[in-house]
């Protein structure tokens, strides 16, 4: 347990006008377009074409690839930032990962430059480099090529390639952890490199398959923490030139310092705050030399910093604005990459960041109040700098932590509009103890990407292994196994007509049919890609920074952590679940209409007067998820029931379970605009609810909303779930921070997971969409990330102005106003 | 080739591939395409290092059956043949030549969207269409101007 020290926790005296560096580089930061970086995938096709050795094993393979990367990787300083270190060689730089899906820039290498929708720079020479050198290199060795022939192009990846189905998100990552950084800033990477010495040289006479494949392990994360500390040092011998060359003596001392430091860490342990934040950036600099640039997140950083923040404090070597302002600089270093999004992709699903999460506050490992004066000034980071990256969240224990951090907190998210989000630490715990992790474990989660949780350096989750449209599996039971988009190709198994069923138990019957056969296809899609990332994607730098690969001597890939799994999300649950009412409740209960009936205008897209007619009464009468309507929350639960139990009943080729999840990134979008119209009162092409959030519209009270989506919390979702909420901005900020914390609470006591907020109104948005030259630092939450409005598309756009919302002083739903 | 075919025959192959983006020829499109392609392969050095070292197979296929061509690259070279190829890098089924080209090239490349919207099938190694998608811009990327 800690004890505050701050006057003042919302340390509202630090202004960006007092911290003159953040406000410089904010600036910077939003004036920057993103340019994409092709230096690793030179490096690294320059090594498999001229210097690998396939007689290495995998590990070690990836181990020297990604190694040759990082003694080559141009050390760079772009601006005042005081860390040291950049993901990529640009300012704002988008990395290519040929081992993924880097060959989708192939027919835009000419006008990505230019292109209308957020374009992402890259010069003549780099695309001819991309063009002529790069990319006929990869042709047919990318994770998504390797596994259709190693296993003969499946069924399951045809499904995949459909795209209208499920998303195998191995093809394009795994990436989505969190690593323990405790050891290395204690040790440094040279005692991170000792110990695995020791453990390769106890090794040296293997006797078996599994003791060579380990001193093969330990032989790969020494190559691995080689190259990170190589590249420590040309950081070190590139500040010193810098320093060398300054006009402005302060800027020459600063260059100086940041040299001395980099020359100590990471491969020596930290002694300082500073030292330790610059080696925690180095190493996930190394990091994202290994894995793509999707969710790799520090973690809880106000913990893992906290006794180098007090020492420091404590021996008078940092003020409460050093502190804040080298935190700043960290949080913009996060902000340095962004994600390679061909031009399609921004059209469907674009406007998605990288999502590295931090998380903030929540219990200690004792259960214990774990806020302290670091996790403060971490949020008034959070709110002066009000920037996309870091995602940050903030854990709330309800009887552990105090009222005043959750007011904090509120008001954070007020002041911001957005972030961060609320994850409550009752439920999120007892879902992870649901899994067979220690309570302690439990306890130290954090936060992956979007919402995802893991214990810190311990959990391998793989969370956004499947992202399942369960739009599918509902469409292929009213259609016997068919859907609209596809025509007459038979998809799942052939099930019974609809207006056969005597009750919608047997639709219930059906449904599942269909869901399950499409798990079981994703499911093992992924246990094919697993199988080819265990062959050319293991990491071992990652691995390194892990609890259990370095007991086990096994790369992450190969089920090192001491906890497995894979994760698996879900798109238009709301959708689906009003869907399932709205059969229930008009088929089998009022028999207002026939199922034919129903088909009929649903396949017709509820077109003409009667259609509309129709349409209207699905969408207003029956009951709705999010409100109290008996019906809808039996279907909710069961369908989150049914889920868990289906996912946790399969292995992982780690040896870990499936764990579900609800969280949709702009998936919901792209996906429901493709879609066919659907029971409930849906139109083609209109986009699904986000998350678990209920479907717009559908829940008129906020407190209902809260509590039918907080009963489904806990064991049966244990890899999270985004709940988006949008509030009225109310003038009386402080009352409005008192009833926004209050409502908090009593979600959490109903056992909600997780809560995201967008504070503003329907008519912002839309003025921000017609006007997006007004709102150029516009932040929302869209799925369990933040966006900037202005880059989302259209759809999403629409999302988020139709999203309901709510006053949070009445708890009532605003009425939409009438869109054009 | 460019010899054979003048100056004036070679505007008219710009002119038509150009034509395609206007709504009345895009049926035409795929034709028009392999043709310039073949030609600028021959006649601009810079646009033929794209054949280096490449080895191709494509099938080319209107759902209609009206369209059946495989284009093969090897040996620095391009041939277009009508008919089914055997062990194609990629299949590619597309329901007209608009929706060929809206899948291509223009207005803007738009491959996922077209297979979201089932406009196109394909069936194979999608990088060989990703290069392929490149050429074809460059192609589009050098129609001269008309006067």
């Amino acid at each position: 347990m800690t004890t505050i020290t701050l006057d003042d926790i919302s340390l509202k005296n630090f202004t960006l006008e007092n911290l003159p560096r953040l406000q410089e580089l904010r600036t910077q930061y939003f004036a920057r377009r993103p340019e994409i970086c092709i230096e690793r995938a030179r490096y690294i096709t320059q090594y498999l074409r001229y210097h690998d050795d396939a007689k290495d094993s995998p590990e070690v393979r990836q181990a020297k690839k990604v190694s040759h990367f990082l003694h080559h990787k141009s050390a760079q300083f772009h601006d005042r930032n005081l860390i040291a270190g950049s993901t990529t060689s640009k300012a704002l730089g988008a990395p290519l990962f040929p081992e993924f899906f880097a060959l989708t820039l192939w027919p835009e290498l000419e006008t990505v430059s230019n292109r209308a929708k957020n374009p992402q720079k890259l010069t003549a020479e780099e695309a001819k480099e991309l063009n002529l050198e790069i990319f006929p290199f990869w042709m047919d060795k990318n994770v998504l090529e390797i596994t259709r022939t190693r296993f003969g192009n499946p069924e399951c990846l045809q499904l995949f390639e459909n795209l209208v189905f499920f998303i195998a998100s191995k093809a394009g990552c795994i990436s989505h952890a969190v690593p323990a950084y405790t050891f290395m800033l204690e040790h440094g990477l040279s005692g991170l490199m000792e110990l695995a010495a020791e453990k390769e040289k106890a090794l040296a006479s293997p006797t078996n398959k599994e003791q060579q494949n380990q001193a093969d392990f330990f032989r790969a994360v020494q190559i691995s923490l080689q190259g990170v500390m190589a590249h420590a040092e040309h950081l070190a011998e590139e500040a010193e030139q810098l320093a060398r060359v300054a006009n402005d003596p302060e800027d020459a001392a600063e260059f100086t310092e940041m040299a001395a430091i980099c020359r100590r860490v990471p491969a020596g342990p930290a002694t300082t705050f500073r030292e330790a934040l610059n080696a925690i950036w180095i190493c996930q600099v190394g990091i994202h030399a290994e894995n793509i640039n999707m969710a790799m997140s520090p973690g809880r950083l106000d913990q893992i910093l906290y006794p180098y923040y007090r020492s420091d404090i404590a021996a008078g070597r940092l003020d409460l604005a050093r502190a804040i302002e080298l935190v700043g600089c960290l949080w913009l270093k996060i902000a340095d990459n962004v994600t390679m999004v061909p031009e399609a992709s921004e059209e469907m699903f674009g406007g998605a960041g990288t999502v590295p999460a931090i998380t903030l506050g929540g219990v200690d490992s004792e259960g214990e109040d774990a806020v302290n004066d670091l996790t403060y000034i971490m949020l008034r980071v959070t709110e002066l700098l009000a920037i996309r990256d870091p995602n940050v969240n903030a854990r709330y224990d309800y009887e552990k932590n105090s009222s005043a951090y959750c007011r904090r907190v509120s008001e954070v998210v007020l002041n911001t509009k957005s972030v961060p989000a609320f994850f409550n630490d009752k439920a999120n715990i007892a879902a992870l103890t649901g899994q067979g992790e220690t309570l302690e474990h439990a306890r130290d989660y954090a936060v992956i990407g979007c919402v995802e949780l893991a214990s810190s350096g311990r959990d391998y989750p793989a969370s956004s292994s499947i992202m399942m449209n369960l739009a599918a599996p509902l469409e292929m039971a009213l259609f016997g196994g068919k859907r609209p988009i596809t025509g007459e190709e038979q998809i799942g198994p052939v099930t019974p007509a609809p207006s056969e069923l005597k009750s919608f138990e047997d639709f219930w019957q059906i449904f599942k049919i269909q869901l399950d056969w499409l798990v079981k296809q994703a499911i093992q899609l992924n246990e094919y890609m697993g199988a080819v990332h265990q062959e050319i994607m293991p990491s071992p730098l990652l691995s390194s920074l892990f609890i259990g690969p370095m007991d086990k001597g096994k790369d992450l890939i190969q089920g090192g952590a001491l906890y497995n799994s894979s994760g698996a999300t879900h798109i238009a649950f709301a959708d689906v679940v009003d869907s399932l009412n709205a059969i229930e409740q008009t088929v089998f209960i009022e028999k207002k209409y026939t199922f034919n009936d129903l088909l009929k205008h649903v396949r017709a897209d509820f077109s003409g007067p009667e259609g509309e007619k129709v349409r209207l009464y699905l969408q207003n009468h029956p009951p709705k998820y999010g409100t109290e309507a008996p019906i809808a929350r039996k279907n909710a639960r069961n369908l989150v029931r049914h889920l868990f139990a289906l996912y946790q009943s399969h292995t992982n080729y780690r040896g870990g379970p499936y764990r579900p999840s609800y969280w949709t990134m702009t998936n919901h979008a792209g996906l429901g605009g493709i879609t066919g119209a659907l029971p409930h009162g849906r139109k083609a092409g209109k986009v699904f609810s986000s998350g678990i959030t209920p479907v717009s519209g559908a829940a008129p009270e906020l407190t209902a909303c809260l509590n039918a989506v907080a009963e489904l919390g806990g064991e049966l979702v244990p890899g999270g779930w985004a709940l988006n909420i949008k509030y009225t901005p109310e003038a009386d900020l402080k009352k409005m921070s008192e009833y926004f914390a209050q409502t908090i609470e009593a979600y959490f006591r109903a056992w909600g997971q997780q809560v995201q907020f967008n504070v503003m109104t329907y008519e912002m948005l839309l003025d921000a969409k017609k006007h997006p030259q007004k709102y150029p630092e516009l932040m929302v939450r869209v799925s369990g990330y933040s966006a900037y409005f202005k880059d989302l598309n259209e759809m999403m756009k629409d999302e988020l102005i139709t999203r309901t919302q709510y006053g949070l002083t009445d708890g009532h739903a605003v009425p939409l106003p009438p869109l054009q | 080739m460019f010899d054979v075919i003048g100056a004036k025959g070679m505007e008219k192959v710009w002119a038509d591939f150009r034509n395609c983006f206007d709504s009345e020829l895009a049926e035409e499109f795929l034709q028009s395409l392999l043709t310039l392609m073949q030609i600028v392969f021959v006649i601009n050095h810079d646009y033929r290092r794209n054949l280096d070292k490449f080895n191709g197979r494509y099938q080319f296929r209107s759902v209609d059956g009206e369209v059946t061509i495989g284009v093969l690259f090897a040996n620095s070279r391009m041939k277009v043949v009508e008919g089914m190829i055997d062990s194609p890098h990629i299949t590619v089924t597309f329901r007209d030549g608009r929706t060929l080209m809206n899948f291509i090239i223009s207005p803007r490349q738009d491959i996922l969207g077209s297979m979201l919207k089932h406009d196109v099938k394909t069936e194979g190694n999608l990088n060989y269409l990703y290069k392929f998608g490149f050429m074809a811009k460059q192609l589009q990327l050098m129609i001269p101007q008309p006067a």
